[in-house]
């Protein structure tokens, strides 16, 4: 590229960037603004100092360290489970044969398609019965099996070049070996793609930790934030200064995965 | 793009009653080990206090306020213990105590709003208030009458309100004098609120904000002394089967908004509320129509910039009928599949939450009114209103309102869907169509979904 | 080892490698999803208990209204203004930025955080965004003289509105899906494609997006698939108006069920919009996927 078309594309870059990230850093400047602040116009595009009193009342009004606590360990849990049910159905959809494959591979990509309005009163009835509402169980559970992670596991399986395999199946490698020594090993960056995903899907859940558990003790992060809004008049500073705390966690999370993404080996270097 | 939206999920448990009731294998709601009250009311000694759960929809700082006066009345005696639960917004609320009703993981004592009252009562699955009012002769003399009779069916108390708000008149004072007109004397009538937005919309301020807040149009029906929907309101026995939305009082309404609008003295805000009153705060409208349950924020907003006023909401020029108010918030119900003690327990409750201290602390804290006179007296209450003046007029549109079956507000339990023909139907007529052909293709939405609601409600 | 035993041992590990999953969906997808379609061939009261069985009446009563085709149209149209427009902007983003350096970095965040953020928070942001006085794109509006525009009150822009911010939001995991797509390109293979004195055009066209096309072919299938199932956004920013504008299936669907509290038409509702997604997948697939290149 000459010097004036990567002069232009960073010009372009900056610009996008600027369109991307102004809509969070909103939500982090006016979280540190005063009603007054945030209600004037022309509107304040920066806070008139460090304000932490909205921050403050969020914690005054919802129990932050437990519901982040019980966030973690619900997404967490989820995005673990993710990895392991997901990897294991892809590989085999990628790899193995086995009869009525294209079969379960619809089954699976469908259930992506089911509408969620149609399985989350029975799932209530189920967990109900067996017990487990007010249960990190009830809060984890119903989320393990993922078909949108299967075919994402899937796609990337099969961008990997078949000699691999074949030379480890010469080599007497069975589908385990396989599986944990060169296909996972290989496809890193879906791991931390998918891991990234199921997090912060999991971490935003709200309805179904609602129905689910009576006790708030027992609750999750969403729920802190409709918390903070009323019915008659919002004050959107404390709101957002809400929003902003619980989107702290998924994006220092999601700066790890980036540095594990841009650090992953790829498969030039392992050609050898 | 996310594909699995656990947080878009919303309330759908109403499905769960469907299938509680088939018992299909899996729901067994018998041995469901959830509330802790129905393992004390087995076996309540003469000791053991009675532990019932109470789901509510406040949220934020009201919510703060609710638990401290559940802690205070679980302080103040030894027989009843209450334990208070967000259960999200009104219609997560709702979605969730449906798919739990007839099973023993329900609260005894439920938080509802206004508009669900009627699907509350249809439900079956409460005790009136006013059963246990009869019972123990229970003076309610000094309870609003003005709000007891929104909740009023058939001359029957079914729930006990707790949480009262009023639609009001809010307007800049300083805009006002800025434009030379009274800023101690708010328009009274629809003219009187045309001719000042014309006068005040100027230099970058737009005289009214107009939101589409169904509310509004329902206050409007209840002031001028006009029925909203056929059979007395749906309140005197037999159940509404026609929306008179399209009505005249209606159509006057709406071309009241519309011509603002239309001539650009009024700015229009969409459905949302909150939009409307931060164009308020931040100086750019000079009017509106709101919730005193805004009030306190709205005040606050505008601290340091201008001086908020308050009056009556506004009605049409030699209206001549009695009205009233058309009570909004919500209130508290008895759910009948709960034991006779844990019932009895929720109506201790319920008694002393209608308890002047009580309604004063929570009428300070949150700005909803009092539901009792006898909060008028309370010390605090007085503080108040020389801290906030524009709640008076509030309170004396409140005692203003004559009771009738228009005031006492519209009772169906389609309200909801109602509510979002009506918001449609005014979206059409900003968009061009008239007043009166949107608002006659709303009712006639409306009307259609009431009979399928009466149909399948037997 | 026989040959037979070979396939039979081949299988089992096949099934039992599908086991976790198949166990999870059976228990809380399939058998809701069976129990829905139980439901949608009732009539049922306002509690949510069923009255009478009415076959197929609640799907014939959908599939003859013009309120459903209308909000049909209304979801094609959401679904044409935001996946076109995020994959491209994707695409150009993830190619210009995916090479290592320490500039990238902070690109490739930026990028990526809209992934950091719950739909239903960035909703509510982008609502205060739009707001018609006191909002941002309004007052950027009003310094270049433009007047302002009704974002979410017009029913012209309305659907506009609602699209730019779910572009806004689905860039982020797009952009990390492409990105971590780049990554799995074995770099050997640009470096020969430099040696042939490529360009870096045609090394793009040639084998950056070829390599790509199994993420790619995922990625246009998940945003169909969540395109026609958006809710959220519709939901806080709009409430499906005005006059219908933003009225799409789903919200539709929730609206029927779980506010006028139809749950027989609700769930009639969303077996026919499940049918409509899986037709489109199909035809995606028997499209695309002989397309995709899988070495």
């Amino acid at each position: 590229m000459s010097k004036i078309q990567r002069t232009a594309v960073l010009i372009i870059l900056i610009l996008a960037s600027a369109a991307i990230i102004y809509p969070i850093f909103y939500a982090f400047a006016s979280a540190m603004m005063t009603s007054a602040e945030i209600d004037s116009y022309p509107p304040h595009i920066f806070p008139s100092g460090f304000n932490l009193d909205n921050y403050k009342s969020v914690f005054a009004v919802v129990p932050v360290a437990q519901f982040l606590l019980n966030s973690f360990v619900v997404a967490i849990a989820i995005t673990v489970g993710h990895l392991i049910t997901a990897s294991f159905a892809a590989y085999a959809f990628a790899f193995i044969r086995f009869p009525l494959k294209s079969f379960f591979f619809a089954l699976f990509l469908a259930t992506i398609m089911i509408p969620w309005e149609v399985t989350m009163i029975p799932n209530f009835l189920t967990i109900r019965s067996w017990g487990w509402t007010d249960s990190y169980w009830g809060l984890i559970l119903p989320f393990l099996a993922t078909g949108f992670g299967t075919f994402l596991f899937r796609q990337f399986f099969m961008q990997l070049p078949k000699d691999i395999f074949e030379a480890a199946k010469m080599d007497g490698m069975g589908h385990f070996g396989i599986f944990l020594r060169i296909a996972l090993p290989l496809t890193r960056s879906a791991s931390v793609t998918l891991a990234v995903y199921s997090f912060i899907g999991a971490w935003n859940m709200y309805l179904w930790p609602l129905l689910i558990t009576n006790e708030e003790s027992m609750r999750t992060v969403q729920i802190g934030v409709t918390m903070l809004q009323f019915e008659d008049f919002t004050s959107w500073n404390l709101v957002l200064a809400g929003l902003a705390l619980m989107m702290l966690p998924p994006l220092l999370l999601l700066v790890l995965g980036l540095k594990q993404l841009v650090g992953n080996l790829t498969m030039g270097a392992l050609k050898g | 793009m996310k594909a699995i939206n656990w947080k878009m999920a919303l309330p759908v448990l109403a499905l769960a009653n469907v299938l509680v009731i088939q018992g299909c294998g899996t729901s067994n709601s018998a041995n469901t080990p959830n509330s802790a009250a129905s393992s004390n009311a087995a076996d309540t000694s003469n000791e053991a206090p009675v532990t019932i759960n109470w789901w509510h929809a406040m949220s934020g700082t009201n919510g703060k306020v609710l638990d401290q006066i559940v802690k205070d009345f679980n302080a103040s005696q030894s027989h009843v213990v209450v334990k208070a639960t967000f259960q999200g917004a009104y219609d997560e609320l709702l979605n969730k105590v449906k798919a739990t009703m007839g099973s023993k993981s329900g609260p005894a004592l439920v938080q509802m709003n206004d508009v669900n009252t009627r699907f509350m009562i249809d439900s079956q699955a409460i005790t009136p208030v006013q059963t246990l009012i009869d019972r123990d002769k229970y003076d309610i003399s000094e309870l609003e009458p003005n709000i007891l009779n929104y909740y009023t069916v058939n001359n029957q108390l079914y729930s006990m309100p707790f949480n009262t708000s009023n639609d009001i008149f809010y307007y800049n004072k300083d805009l006002f004098k800025a434009a030379g007109l009274d800023p101690e004397k708010p328009p009274a009538t629809f003219e009187e609120v045309e001719a000042a937005a014309k006068a005040l919309t100027k230099d970058g301020v737009t005289g009214y904000a107009f939101y589409i807040e169904p509310w509004d149009m329902e206050q409007s029906f209840a002031k001028q002394g006009e029925l909203y929907v056929n059979n007395d309101n749906g309140r005197s026995g037999e159940a509404a089967t026609e929306s008179l939305m399209n009505s005249e009082a209606g159509v006057k309404t709406l071309s009241f908004w519309k011509d603002m609008i239309d001539n650009k003295n009024a700015q229009f805000f969409g459905r949302v509320s909150a939009d409307a009153q931060k164009a308020f705060t931040a100086g750019k409208v000079a009017m509106l129509t709101g919730s005193t349950g805004a009030l306190r924020g709205m005040v606050e907003g505008a601290k340091g910039k201008f001086e908020v006023g308050t009056g009556f909401f506004p009605i049409p020029a030699g209206s001549s009928k009695e009205g009233g108010v058309a009570i909004g918030g919500g209130s508290n119900w008895i759910m009948n599949d709960k034991s006779q003690e844990e019932q009895d327990a929720a109506w201790e409750f319920i008694k002393y939450l209608s308890s002047a201290k009580v309604q004063a602390l929570w009428h300070v804290s949150t700005g909803y009114f009092p539901t009792t006179t006898a909060a008028y007296d309370e010390q605090i209450v007085k503080d108040n209103l020389v801290k906030y003046p524009q709640f008076n007029a509030a309170v004396e549109q409140l005692h203003q309102s004559k009771s009738n079956y228009a005031s006492q507000g519209a009772s169906l339990g389609v309200f909801q869907e109602m509510r979002n023909f009506y918001s449609t139907a005014v979206e059409e007529a900003i968009n061009g169509a008239s007043p009166q052909e949107a608002l006659d293709k709303a009712a006639k939405s409306s009307t259609e979904a009431i009979q399928k609601y009466n149909d399948t409600n037997k | 080892m026989t040959s037979r035993l070979r396939k039979f041992k081949e299988a089992a590990f096949g099934y039992g490698f599908l086991l976790p999953s198949l166990a999870g969906f059976s228990v809380f997808l399939f058998y809701p999803f069976l129990k829905s379609f139980y439901l949608s061939l009732h009539s049922m009261n306002p509690r949510g208990q069923i009255v009478e069985f009415v076959g197929f009446d609640n799907f014939i009563d959908i599939l003859t209204s013009d309120h459903f085709y209308q909000s049909l149209k209304t979801t094609f149209f959401f679904a044409l203004l935001t996946i076109p427009a995020c994959i491209f902007i994707a695409v150009c983003l993830a190619l210009l930025t995916y090479k290592k350096n320490k500039i990238n970095l902070i690109f490739q965040l930026i990028f990526a955080s809209t992934i950091a953020v719950p739909i239903g928070n960035a909703s509510v942001i982008w609502k205060l965004l739009f707001h018609p006085t006191a909002g941002m794109f309004n007052y950027f509006l009003s310094l270049f003289g433009i007047s302002p525009v009704g974002w979410l009150t017009n029913p012209a822009y309305a659907l506009l509105s609602v699209s730019m911010m779910t572009v806004w939001i689905s860039i982020g995991f797009t952009y990390l899906l492409l990105l971590s797509g780049i990554k799995g390109i074995p770099e050997d293979l640009y470096e020969s494609a430099k040696i042939d004195g490529a360009g870096s055009f045609s090394i793009v066209r040639r084998i950056t997006l070829p390599l790509l096309s199994p993420v790619l072919f995922f990625i246009s299938v998940i945003s169909v698939i969540s395109a026609l199932q958006s809710f959220s956004q519709i939901n806080i920013l709009t409430e499906g108006g005005p006059v219908n504008s933003t009225n799409v299936v789903v919200y539709d669907l929730y609206q029927e069920a779980f506010v006028n509290y139809r749950f027989g038409t609700g769930s009639a509702q969303a077996i026919i919009l499940f049918l409509i997604i899986l037709l489109f997948t199909i035809i995606q697939f028997r499209l695309s996927e002989r397309k995709v290149h899988y070495s």
